[in-house]
């Protein structure tokens, strides 16, 4: 583990976005996350993986304060986004969460025109000075999550009328839409078919270019896929974390190996 | 790790089913080197054509092995330990498959010089060089099976005795075809057999190559000892 990340240290050349030490997450008694580290690297994807309940998805949601929201959760450690602590009192968990987007397994559009869907984050964030702007905002949004085409004649159209995918992608477009540095995706595509899944996933891989992504996936195939850093969760530890292709190929602790290809663990 | 057993039991059946291809190709191909040479020396016909005949069943198993393989990848997506057997298993058998090819070439030239009288005890050598290569394949088909990378690592630097024995014989002959141009025909002959347990000894290190590359997830990068001289040596010189 630790050799590890030597090696790591030496083959990257991308610059930490956000950094993880000593996190542990309690919800109530139950010790959900243990002394978890890990580097988000800029412009990578990064996924999660391991079996339902290993703290993956907790973890992700430490990432923008999603748990704040949760009473009986208490999150200790260190978390940076570019070198500043998140949870630091004087940080808005609204600014940041604009900073780092999230886009969750179910797709959820409000019930709202298509447009107003992806003008919600810049008006409220004031990021659009006039009408024009915040048009433009709307169709970069909805291009760059791939969906513009598709759309571009019924912007007024309710956004839940839209199909699974296109509701995802919608999603996609709308956390996108306040210029987020770092994007967590919780499971985007359990709930779409193949085509929609091949969609998103070259929507993460576009996407890549201007930002880290974050995914927690239940797909092995879908990790290797997508994702350049691949880190394994079990019983709340952070069991192996490095190159996803080495990972896929040749993982290093027998835990990893024994989920990954499918076998009793 | 590969021990346990996966969840869903028919991957299990399908990894398992094509390691038992694996190693009954490993067991004819085995029975074809010690019987294309045993037909050298004792210069026996029909041994020799059964070896020539043999060879399709080799080929016909090569071919379920590619087919069983590719099914297995297209349905169950293997990855780790599991892809890493998957790709060892193509080439294993792409090996074994070429190793029987020289068996077959032996048989056939066999065949060809039947008629003529031997040379000088050439043929027992050949069999001692065949045993030789015989005996690492069974090793290296073991060392598969029980997954341990030592005993590939042996038969990898074993090679070294197969090409000095080829480089030995190379010498012989040409010694014998300089004594008596009679002997050429035959010793041109010998010595293509000679040169076909040579290749087959690499096909076998090959094997115990992918065996260790199974094992630890790394092919061995250093470079092995090679003890075959013949491509410097100039022979007839003056």
């Amino acid at each position: 583990m630790n050799d590890m990340r030597v090696t790591e240290r030496t083959v990257t050349d991308k610059e930490i976005k956000m950094k993880a030490r000593k996190v542990q997450v309690f919800y109530g008694d139950n010790h959900a996350i243990k002394d978890v580290d890990v580097d988000i690297e800029d412009k990578t994807v990064t996924a999660f993986i391991g079996p339902s309940g290993c703290g993956k998805s907790t973890f992700l949601r430490c990432l923008n304060r999603m748990n704040d929201t949760i009473d009986i959760c208490r999150v200790e450690g260190d978390i940076q986004l570019d070198g500043e602590d998140i949870y630091d009192p004087k940080v808005d968990p609204v600014q940041l969460r604009a900073k780092v987007g999230m886009v969750f397994q179910k797709p959820n559009p409000f019930p709202k025109s298509i447009y107003d869907n992806v003008a919600y984050g810049p008006r409220i964030h004031g990021l659009a000075r006039s009408k024009s702007e915040l048009d433009e905002i709307v169709e970069k949004s909805l291009r760059r999550a791939a969906i513009w085409d598709e759309v571009k004649d019924r912007l007024d159209a309710p956004g839940t009328g839209l199909s699974g995918g296109q509701q995802q992608r919608l999603c996609i477009a709308r956390a996108v839409a306040t210029s987020p540095e770092v994007l967590l995706m919780d499971e985007p595509c359990s709930a779409l078919d193949p085509i929609a899944t091949a969609q998103v996933e070259e929507l993460i891989d576009e996407l890549r270019e201007r930002f880290s992504v974050v995914i927690v996936t239940h797909s092995m195939q879908q990790a290797a896929r997508v994702s350049q850093k691949t880190a394994f969760f079990h019983l709340g530890n952070l069991v192996e974390f490095g190159e996803t292709s080495k990972i896929f190929t040749n993982p290093d602790d027998p835990r990893t190996e024994s989920y990954i290809t499918g076998r009793i663990g | 790790m590969p021990h346990s057993e996966h969840i869903v039991s028919g991957f299990d059946r399908d990894l398992e089913g094509i390691q038992a291809q694996i190693m009954r190709m490993g067991g004819l191909v085995e029975e074809a080197i010690a019987k294309a040479t045993e037909a050298l020396e004792t210069r026996d016909l029909e041994l020799a054509r059964a070896v020539r005949a043999g060879d399709k069943a080799i080929d016909a198993l090569d071919e379920q092995v590619n087919d069983e393989a590719a099914r297995v990848i297209a349905q169950r997506q293997p990855i780790a330990s599991d892809l890493r057997t998957v790709l060892t298993v193509f080439r294993i058998s792409t090996n074994l498959e070429r190793i029987g090819d020289y068996a077959k070439n032996i048989a056939k030239r066999t065949e060809t010089i039947i008629d003529q009288p031997p040379v000088n005890g050439t043929g027992a050598s050949l069999r001692r060089m065949a045993r030789q290569v015989e005996l690492m394949l069974k090793d290296a088909l073991d060392a598969y099976i029980q997954r341990n990378a030592d005993l590939a690592a042996d038969v990898r630097a074993r090679d070294r005795d197969v090409d000095q024995m080829y480089s030995a014989l190379f010498r012989e002959y040409l010694t014998f075809m300089l004594e008596d141009p009679r002997n050429i025909t035959t010793c041109m002959h010998l010595h293509f057999m000679a040169k076909n347990i040579e290749r087959m000894g690499d096909h076998v290190t090959s094997i115990a190559e992918q065996v260790i590359y199974l094992v630890t997830g790394d092919m061995p990068d250093d470079d092995r000892p090679k003890e075959d001289s013949t491509p410097h040596d100039a022979g007839l010189k003056g």
